[in-house]
């Protein structure tokens, strides 16, 4: 194989709409784990702050088991294994937001969880002392706190997911790298296609960065730095 | 008035032998007292003695381990959710570090336990809510977060907070000892607005000055019981116990000693 730019180039602008065409796959993929880590991730931390003794030693476990297995160890694990022994038939991209989902609930379970605690206890009990329910307080004076102080390590997360979701192509979803990987094993460019990957996800990354900066800027509570 | 509706004789709250340990130490040892409506009793002790458990305990924000809590003659059942959120609606309570809700502007603050508690419609609860911020001298600043107030500010939007839940009773935790001298003022005239108006209170104080011009009865506390109580001059000029009359010897002269000061 030589390497030459002019082949390198054709084969970039000849994949560049075929590859694109990942960019929503794995959009998609990424937001939907987002997504699903969040409402998972809020309840875990819920759980691990206000619960009890056997909710917290649960939920620790549970982080702890996400937090530690390589993603591809899990997508193979649920892909392969679990479906198998349960007979059941999902696509390879359903599988792969469940379990995008579920390792980055255990992620942001642990981002909120520090969010929640930083939150001065006197608020809590403030809203107790004029009848809020726990349920009430947790969701409108200590939630909408959390959120806002869980931005700087969402943006974190969210690079990550993005990153990770890359691995999902050895599933057969057709994101960016699969479709990149397809190309090249095409036109033999490998180096300009796998470039051309990275410049995607690098854009992508970046983006979304910024858009929460933005959110975050927005949503800042007056006079308040912390 | 809403006391015709009541049994004169019965007082708006009474607690009974209320006793709490933390660990091994016991830190209440068996608080008894009432409060007839319009009462208005201090609190004053040395640091640690149990005066701020005493209030958390009262509101079921600390639960004891034995005593009795009764609003208006009917004994307040913690484990019935609803009657407990129903009764710390009456009992309004005021921290010594305001515990405003960060995220929320004053108005905010008054409107919401209108809106989440007593689910009153939001247009009506905000009415509501400027009206008690108005109350407390503040309706020009209704927009402002808590991060944008002064002390003093903060501490009179959480009194409004409490307010508008429509207490029975008022409790009010050193609610001006974290605050720059300057500002303590405010925050004692819409206290003793509150008095004028009839408000039921306890009001735990290092101020002996303002408890003795406001309460009828002072109580001294200390190592978790209830030392001695009494008007205001006894309390504080020829109390009984040694241990009352060391405590307000001490805190008479440390005030002489500001006031010479300024
Ligand atoms: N949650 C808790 N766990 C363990 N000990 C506690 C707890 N809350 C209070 N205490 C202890 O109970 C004792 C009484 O505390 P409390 O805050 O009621 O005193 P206080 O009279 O309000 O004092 P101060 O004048 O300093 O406010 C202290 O020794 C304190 O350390
Ligand atoms: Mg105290």
């Amino acid at each position: 194989m030589h390497f030459s730019i002019t082949a390198g180039l054709k084969a970039v602008i000849e994949g560049l709409p075929y590859i694109l065409g990942g960019v929503w796959v794995t959009l998609v993929v990424v937001v939907g784990a987002l997504f699903m880590g969040l409402v998972l991730g809020t309840l875990l931390s819920i759980a691990h702050v206000y619960g009890n003794r056997v909710l917290r030693g649960l939920t620790g476990l549970y982080v702890w088991f996400f937090r530690g297995v390589p993603l591809l160890v899990l997508l193979f694990l649920f892909y392969f294994g679990l479906l198998g022994a349960l007979h059941l038939d999902l696509s390879p991209f359903f599988v792969s937001i469940v379990v995008l989902g579920l390792i980055s609930s255990a992620y942001q379970s642990q981002i909120l969880r520090g969010a929640i605690l930083s939150i001065p206890e006197g608020q809590l009990k403030a809203a107790r002392a004029i009848g809020m329910s726990d349920t009430k307080a947790i969701t409108f004076i200590i939630l909408p706190q959390a959120f806002r102080l869980a931005i700087p390590g969402w943006s974190n997360e969210y690079t990550i997911i993005m990153k990770n979701s890359a691995v999902t192509y050895a599933l057969g979803v057709a994101e960016i790298m699969a479709r990149a990987n397809h190309v090249a094993a095409r036109t033999y460019q490998h180096f300009w296609l796998y470039l051309l990957a990275g410049f995607i996800f690098l854009i992508l990354t970046y983006a979304g960065t910024k858009l929460l900066g933005l959110l975050q800027k927005r949503v800042a509570i007056k006079g308040y730095a912390r | 008035m809403k006391d015709s509706a009541m049994p004169a004789n019965v007082p708006v709250l009474r607690i009974e032998n209320i006793k709490k340990r933390f660990g091994d130490k016991e830190i209440l040892k068996g608080v008894s007292f009432e409060l007839n409506r319009g009462d208005i009793k201090a609190i004053i002790g040395p640091s640690g003695g149990g005066k701020s458990t005493l209030l958390h305990c009262i509101n079921f924000l600390t639960l004891f381990d034995e005593g009795h809590v009764y609003l208006n003659g009917i004994e307040i059942d913690h484990a019935n959710k609803r009657e407990l959120y129903a009764y710390r609606q009456k009992v309004g309570m005021i921290f010594q570090d305001f515990n405003l809700f960060d995220h929320l502007s004053a108005l905010q603050n008054v409107q919401i336990g209108l809106v989440r508690v007593k689910k009153i419609p939001k247009a009506e609860a905000r009415e509501r809510a400027v009206a008690e911020l108005e109350r407390v001298g503040l309706k020009e600043h209704m927009n402002k977060y808590p991060a944008e107030l002064s002390g003093g500010q903060k501490q009179r939007v959480s009194i409004a907070r409490a307010l508008a839940m429509d207490p029975e009773v008022m409790l009010l935790d050193e609610p001006t000892s974290a605050l720059d001298p300057e500002l303590v003022g405010e925050v004692h005239s819409v206290i003793q607005k509150l008095a004028a108006g009839g408000m039921t209170m306890i009001l735990v104080t290092h101020e002996i000055g303002f408890a003795g011009s406001l309460a009828k009865e002072i109580m001294f506390m200390d190592e978790g019981v209830i030392v001695e109580k009494g008007p205001p001059r006894k309390i504080l000029y020829e109390a009984s116990q040694a241990r009352t009359r060391e405590f307000c010897d001490k805190i008479i002269h440390f005030h002489h000693r500001e006031d010479d000061q300024e």
